[in-house]
């Protein structure tokens, strides 16, 4: 589904990335990770169109999207959430949800998405009519996740939503993903909490100073000594 | 024991001392022979309309180099600059008009006036930020031209005040001649200044006011003394030019007078502080020698500011910077 | 004072309220959504005024159908602006995005003015009213012109706020003020809506041009005064807040309006302007705080 070939990019006259090569297929659950400033949300912003490559090529079902802007990606069904969430702080959980599926126009589909959003994170529900602004941490990743979820993507991408938050929170976004895999929605996750990752991920990349240091199934990479040592402290 | 070498002490070279000396100030060769030229001028022109032409582009030309002390290093874009050059000329005209105070300490006294106003807008704007002080002093600027209009007993409102010349003999020659040596020593004063730390306290602030202000920079401080010292300036040009001119009216202080300057000062480079004075000597000849253009002048201007804010920012002084660069690396020397 | 003194003052004073209320939406529009300074928002209002009295004065159409193609034309004009001005200094300016805007519509503003200049000549393109018939409310007899250029306010505002609460386009404005990542990763075309909100700015005050033609001829600087009175609105209500410019609106036409009664056209200027320095010093998120977080040190 995605494919991304020797990935070069990076701001201004600041390069990240060198040579980024993944692959996504349908159905899959993949996961970035590496360590902080490896470039994995730049990577992420590369895909999505939210910034520019500087050199190689990224493929979104076939179809080569290099020079697309972000709002087109968005529109061919690939979702990012990203870390900063971007969410409409002055606009309600539910004027935020109805956004995320700007793209749609058949009303009866959309309201049904949004139940299904709103029955993956019950507390988006019970909050419908909140201000963005006013939610706590986790339920604003929920949030984010679920509007990114309202375009009915055929890919979504999230970027460290376990970023910040209090570790019951954690466990519930990433049951919210697990699910979420089990229905069949294809994820690209990238994180910094290798473990917990890689025991929900099916396949791995490791990002390392903007070039892929390691990459396999997951469980293969839980094995890896390097990957023990580096990522998850153990010898 | 080595024996010591004698060590040369080179010859004081006078050319080398001059160069340096004329570095200092600011004052590059070829500036310098245009200002030569412009002085032998009116050896060999003599008529009346191109010489008063030369002077309406040094006072131009000198506006544009004092809106741009302002806006191309503390970047505070000045937009009621035409209000402070007004006052200056009011507060001249009026000293004219209501004393028998000598018109050159009346020149001092418009100074000194338009300095205050200036220093309490900087006040106001002192808790502001970014393009908040820009608004506030283009409403300052408003507001002295509402004053201009509405203090009719004073001002003699719309109908203005008649401002007799400098002294009675006072001929358009010698008018280049006093704002050529004004622009002159404003010039070496404020590059003067700007290569100071006070200029390098500027130039902090006008690229990150956070950041300045972290590193220990006064930016309050600084902001005021840049700012009211330009105000003054230009009350002291706009009350030359009221006596040059004759009459004082509200229209002095429109804002399109502020965006001709302004758009002097950004074609010419913000920053170059002589870029403006260029620009005014390549503009205000063009657009008086072609009747038809006279009416398109602020259209040009308008057009000409939109032009190089979107394509060439860097203006004329930055065209001059390349030019330079390319030479130097043409002839095998390393850009100074 | 006299009773009908007074009614004068309220009458003029919330009428001219009203359109104020409208251009300061437009100007509100364009800050928060494209975080633009408009400095010739005025020039707008007054290609609307001249629209309108091509429109009614010379072709001979009728009120409405005058003020709704001068609502058109100054939508148009401001897409044509946009899309020529705005849309590449936005690719190509890599400096100070809001002073370099700014300081392009001040070019932009002399030249337009210059334009209606050459264009039309420096006199004054009025009409002594649309319709000539006079009004009953609230047992005062009022020109019809003010009640329909008040009616055309309240309309246009009330279409304002459904347009942006209730539509999908007018919500994907909001959302572009509010976050312009979020709204590229839900898929909104930010050219597209930039150039929207711009074209719908100019045309607020296209109508406001048009509705007042009676009372403010066309004329090459007519735009001045609508310019800083807008100002004025937008600075009480706080750079971007859309709501607040109603309320704003109405203070700064009922404030203009009694301080001409009291101190006459030069002084009434002086007043505002006055009034308007001390609100930026004091309270330059505005009086309904909307917590612009910039302008402060």
């Amino acid at each position: 589904m995605l494919e991304v070939k020797n990935l070069q990019a990076g701001y201004d006259r600041l390069q990240v990335l060198w040579d980024v090569s993944l692959s996504v297929t349908e159905g899959e659950f993949v996961a970035l990770i590496g360590s902080n400033g490896a470039g994995k949300t730049t990577t992420l912003r590369a895909i999505a169109g939210l910034i520019k490559p500087k050199g190689g090529e990224v493929r979104f079902l076939g179809t080569n999207l290099s020079g697309v802007p972000a709002h087109l990606i968005s529109r061919k069904g690939l979702s990012l959430v990203t870390e900063d969430l971007n969410l409409f702080e002055a606009m309600t959980v539910q004027e935020n949800l109805l956004l995320g599926a700007y793209s749609r126009r058949d009303t009866k589909k959309i309201m049904g998405t949004l139940e299904y959003v709103l029955s993956l994170f019950p507390i988006l529900s019970e909050r419908k009519n909140q201000l963005a602004g006013t939610l706590s941490g986790g339920e604003r990743r929920m949030l984010a996740i679920g509007r990114g979820l309202m375009s009915s993507p055929r890919m979504l991408m999230v970027d460290e939503p376990s970023l910040g938050l209090a570790p019951m929170m954690v466990v519930a976004v990433f049951e919210a993903l697990k699910l979420l895999h089990e229905q069949g929605v294809t994820i690209l996750l990238v994180e910094q909490n290798v473990n917990n990752t890689l025991h929900l991920a099916d396949s791995a990349y490791v990002l390392e100073h903007g070039r892929i240091a390691l990459q396999g199934a997951s469980r293969d990479l839980l094995e890896n000594k390097y990957l023990k040592e580096t990522y998850l402290g153990r010898r | 024991m080595q024996d010591v070498k004698p060590v040369q002490v080179p010859r004081p070279n006078p050319i080398a001392w001059l160069n340096a000396g004329l570095h200092t100030l600011g004052l590059s060769l070829p500036f310098l022979a245009c200002v030569l030229i412009l002085a032998i001028l009116p050896i060999f022109v003599h008529e009346e309309y191109l010489l008063r032409l030369f002077v309406q582009s040094l006072y131009f030309g000198t506006l544009a180099m004092i809106f741009d002390f302002t806006g191309g290093f503390i970047n505070f874009v000045n937009f009621g600059f035409a209000g402070f050059v007004g006052l200056g000329a009011y507060i001249a005209a009026m000293l004219s008009l209501y004393t028998t105070l000598n018109p050159w300490l009346g020149l001092i006294g418009a100074m000194l006036v338009t300095g205050l106003v200036g220093f309490l807008t900087g006040l106001l704007t002192v808790r502001l930020r970014g393009i908040y002080v820009s608004l506030m002093s283009w409403f300052v600027g408003m507001t002295l031209e509402a004053l201009a209009t509405a203090m009719i007993k004073v001002t003699r409102g719309a109908r203005g005040i008649i401002v007799p010349p400098m002294y009675a003999s006072i001929t358009v020659v010698s008018h280049l001649y006093i704002l050529l040596g004004a622009m002159l020593i404003l010039y070496v004063i404020l590059h003067l200044i700007i290569r100071s730390k006070v200029g390098l306290a500027f130039r902090a602030i006008g690229q990150n006011y956070e950041v300045a202000r972290a590193s220990g920079v006064n930016p309050v401080k600084y902001k005021l003394i840049n700012f009211s010292l330009s105000c003054a300036c230009a009350g002291l040009i706009g009350g030359y030019y009221a006596h040059f001119i004759g009459i004082v009216t509200p229209e002095l202080l429109d804002m399109s007078h502020t965006m001709e300057v302004m758009a002097l000062s950004f074609i010419g480079g913000s920053g170059s502080l002589l870029g403006g004075v260029f620009a005014a000597f390549l503009f205000i000849p063009v657009f008086n020698s072609l009747e038809s253009l006279m009416n398109y002048r602020l259209v040009i201007y308008g057009l000409s500011l939109i032009l190089i804010m979107i394509f060439y920012p860097a203006g004329l002084g930055g065209f001059y910077q390349w030019l330079k660069a390319f030479l130097n690396s043409s002839k095998g020397k390393k850009p100074s | 004072m006299s009773i009908s003194t007074i009614q004068n003052l309220l009458v003029t004073g919330l009428l001219r309220g009203g359109l104020y209320a409208l251009m300061a939406i437009g100007l509100a529009l364009v800050f928060g959504v494209m975080n633009i300074c408009h400095f010739a928002h005025g020039e707008y209002y007054a290609i609307g005024a001249y629209a309108a009295y091509f429109a009614f004065a010379v072709w001979g159409l009728n009120p409405i159908l005058a003020i709704l193609i001068a609502a058109l034309i100054s939508f148009l004009a401001g897409a044509i602006t946009e899309k020529a001005l705005f849309y590449p200094l936005r690719k190509l300016s890599k400096g100070p995005w809001v002073m370099n805007a700014f300081l392009l519509t001040a070019g932009l503003s002399t030249v337009l003015q210059s334009g209606f200049q050459l264009g039309f000549g420096m006199q004054y393109l009025g009409i002594t009213q649309y319709w000539n018939a006079t009004v009953k409310v609230f047992g005062m007899n009022i020109a019809a012109d003010r009640v329909v250029a008040f009616g055309i306010a309240l309309v246009s505002i009330a279409g304002m706020w459904l347009f942006l609460h209730r539509t999908r386009t007018g919500r994907a404005i909001r959302a572009v003020s509010q976050d312009e990542r979020g709204a590229q990763l839900v898929g909104i075309d930010l050219d597209w809506i930039q150039t929207l909100t711009f074209s719908v700015g100019s045309m607020l005050a296209g109508i406001g041009g048009a509705s007042l033609l009676s009372l403010n001829p066309a004329y090459p600087f007519s735009g001045s005064a609508p310019l800083i009175s807008s100002w004025f609105v937008v600075t009480i209500a706080g750079l971007g807040n859309v709501e607040g410019a109603i309320v704003g609106g109405l203070l700064v036409g009922m404030f203009e309006s009694v301080s001409y009664f009291l101190l006459g056209q030069g002084w009434q200027t002086v007043a505002s302007l006055v009034l308007l320095i001390l609100l930026l010093l004091f309270k330059p998120s505005g009086l309904f705080g909307t917590g612009i977080k910039s302008v402060w040190e």
